[in-house]
């Protein structure tokens, strides 16, 4: 009798252990891909186009950067005022804990900050190291060509370092295989539009991976949509009706760094959706299936409101937009310490939120560490408190 | 009907007990080592001087560091939202709140009727928070307690420059050693810990009057300290500072329980 009745939520928890655990799934896929004369490319951000590795033949990994016990290790070369993310990424590199690090055959870095930038110069002295130097007024259309060149540059390098062409077809078919994953990705993000919640915020997060183009993965996250039209059909509640829904923007979060999702679902609110890398930011636009394949994969990535760009008007219109559909009731801004630009940033975003959406606003700087959970946890729950 | 608030801070407990228009009792006692053990003890104490049994409480509504892990609460409350409650009430014209706490502090900007428009708070940093001058205290071998007077009893102030407690502590020790008198140096330590929270009241914005709560508000030298950083409005210290926390937690609690109606299923005798 009981069995019957748990059975669906067995199934749940065999999914989301599957997500919890899906690096090792992750790295024996790696392996038995290299082992079979693939290319390895890791890389670190959203403008890397893994359209383009994958065109190459080579297996696109976005590699960590989440793991506070790396920080202390990155901190003997490093500076320690710099943004954690940056901390952690070098940390694998100095302690060698990263197997999808350690097995990259090229690393793909790119512009975003100084911090990074010099700490991927570093990177290069025992790592080969491609270097993506991103334009920065995505206005300007002269900007775009640069990129371009940049994008283009990255082709040619892909294409020597693993002996092969990256014809025009290889492209397309590329973009077609990048598209279905992101509006795979961009269908789970879609979950936090219904209200009341079928899934939190907590749940969409642990969808995140790391290697593009992995079938298995793909299946997952299959099943996690057909979950979440279970939960629906069941009429199942993720939260009460009136938990506050937060649009949560700036920097992103990972596995292991979801310490102010969890705080913000602990205290009764609802993260519906993250305007961040981590979120929604790099599956919102897909790459356009008309016109030259290369310009299109390059426009799409020029796109990305990130706070590296200037003006970055696109990330009020996209916060706008999102505040909308997912019928958000305030918007938390995550900004990890040292991070600048974000950390600058909200001063405009504040303004925006407050002024042109209405909206509550609360700005979160923090690191990977617990230590301030407790009174990050009065500052949300006064938010909450507010909305209700 | 009574509610009962309950503020279990880092540093102290404290309890207040309201009838819809007044506070009835109210308590105060250290923290210590087991927190909710002495907060339940606290909140019996208080319950059996006034000739009270649980079920004579309408609602319970805790808030403070302790606020999510006390058992007899019907429900916990924020202390930005709690000491708003508190100061609307004993300060009915309060426009802005300057609560400084054992280890955080906060200025809330209030909108007619006592609601909470904006608030800001201090990070992970300790510097400009009660525990900060706590420790100053004691390196200074001088009770907390008479601090105030004894800063206030000099003309001269020092320039304390780091934005660290434990730098800070440096800092003092420096001075010391270079034969500033303590009293000079408590100015200068109360002259940076106001500097520091109308820095992080400017982000929300002053406006009067202004009130000044928390156990740190029970230090005149600090008050007189924020007085002279914020000129262009005077500074209004309620008689217990300490306690507008759980007034507030027991204001909040009444409506709740008004709300509810649950007034008449609350009246019982004690078994």
């Amino acid at each position: 009798m009981t069995d019957i009745a748990t059975q669906p939520e067995q199934s749940e928890k065999a999914l989301f252990d599957y997500f919890k655990g899906s690096i090792s799934d992750e790295i024996g896929y790696m392996r038995e891909q290299k082992a079979a004369g693939r290319g390895i490319v890791g890389f670190y951000c959203e403008f890397t186009p893994r359209d383009l590795i994958l065109a190459a033949g080579a297996m696109p990994i976005c590699l960590c950067g989440t793991n506070k016990n790396t920080i202390s290790h990155a901190e003997t070369l490093l500076p320690a005022n710099l943004c954690p993310m940056i901390k952690a990424s070098f940390g694998y590199a100095v302690t060698g804990g990263c197997p999808l690090l350690n097995d990259s055959d090229l690393l793909v870095a790119e512009t975003t900050c100084d911090g990074k930038k010099k700490m991927y110069e570093v990177l290069s002295r025992d790592h080969k190291m491609h270097v993506l130097e991103l334009t920065q007024k995505p206005q300007q259309e002269v900007a775009f060509k640069h990129w371009l060149a940049e994008v283009e540059e990255l082709k040619q390098t892909l294409e020597q370092t693993f002996d092969t062409t990256i014809t025009e077809q290889k492209l397309r078919d590329a973009i077609k295989a990048m598209n279905a994953e992101r509006r795979q990705i961009l269908a789970i993000q879609q979950l936090g539009k219904h209200k009341p919640a079928i899934v939190s915020g907590l749940e969409i997060a642990q969808t995140r991976y790391r290697v593009a183009g992995f079938e298995r993965h793909h299946k997952q996250m299959e099943s996690f949509l057909s979950m979440a039209q279970r939960r629906l059909d069941e009429g199942y509640q993720a939260a009460p009706t009136n938990a506050p829904r937060i649009l949560l923007t700036g920097c992103p979060t990972g596995q292991g760094t979801e310490k102010l999702i969890e705080i913000i679902e602990e205290c009764g609110g609802l993260v519906v959706v993250q305007e961040a890398c981590s979120g929604i930011k790099g599956v919102y636009e897909m790459v356009s299936e008309q016109g030259d394949p290369l310009e299109a994969i390059a426009r799409k990535h020029f796109n990305i409101p990130c706070s590296c760009m200037t003006p970055n008007s696109k990330r009020e219109t996209l916060l706008a937009t999102l505040a909308s559909e997912y019928q958000a009731d305030a918007v938390i801004d995550l900004v990890w310490q040292a991070c600048h630009t974000y950390n600058v940033e909200s001063v405009l975003i504040h303004d925006f939120v407050r002024d042109e959406l209405g909206l509550q606003y609360m700005k979160v700087e923090t690191d990977y560490s617990d230590s301030d959970r407790e009174q990050l946890k009065v500052r949300v729950q006064t938010l909450l408190e507010l909305l209700q | 009907m009574i509610s009962c608030g309950i503020d279990i801070g880092s540093r102290t407990i404290k309890i207040a007990l309201y009838d819809g228009s007044a506070v009835v009792d109210s308590m105060v006692t250290m923290s210590g080592s087991a927190p909710q053990q002495i907060a339940e003890e606290c909140y019996q104490q208080l319950l059996n001087r006034n000739d009270l049994c649980s079920n004579g409480i309408a609602f319970t509504t805790a808030t403070g560091y302790g606020r999510n892990y006390f058992s007899l609460a019907d429900k916990a409350s924020s202390e930005i939202i709690c000491h708003s409650a508190g100061v609307a009430f004993l300060c009915p014209d309060a426009k802005t709140i300057i609560d400084i706490g054992g280890q955080d502090s906060k200025v809330m900007q209030l909108l007619d009727g006592g609601k909470v428009g904006d608030f800001a708070m201090n990070d992970r940093c300790a510097a400009g928070t009660g525990k900060f001058i706590e420790m100053v205290a004691q390196t200074l071998n001088i009770p907390v307690a008479s601090t105030g007077a004894l800063a206030l009893s000099s003309n001269a102030s020092c320039d304390i420059s780091s934005m660290c407690a434990v730098f800070a502590e440096s800092e003092v020790i420096g001075l010391l050693h270079k034969g500033i008198p303590a009293e000079v140096i408590l100015r200068g330590i109360f002259d940076s810990v106001a500097k520091r929270v109308v820095s992080l009241g400017r982000k929300v914005g002053f406006r009067g009057p202004v009130v000044f709560t928390g156990g740190v508000a029970q230090n005149p030298g600090v008050v007189a300290a924020i007085q002279q950083q914020l000129i262009e409005h005077n500074i209004v210290t309620p008689n217990q500072p300490q306690l507008t926390g759980a007034i507030g937690a027991a204001i909040i609690g009444y409506r709740t329980a008004v709300a509810r109606n649950s007034a008449s299923a609350s009246i019982g005798a004690c078994q």
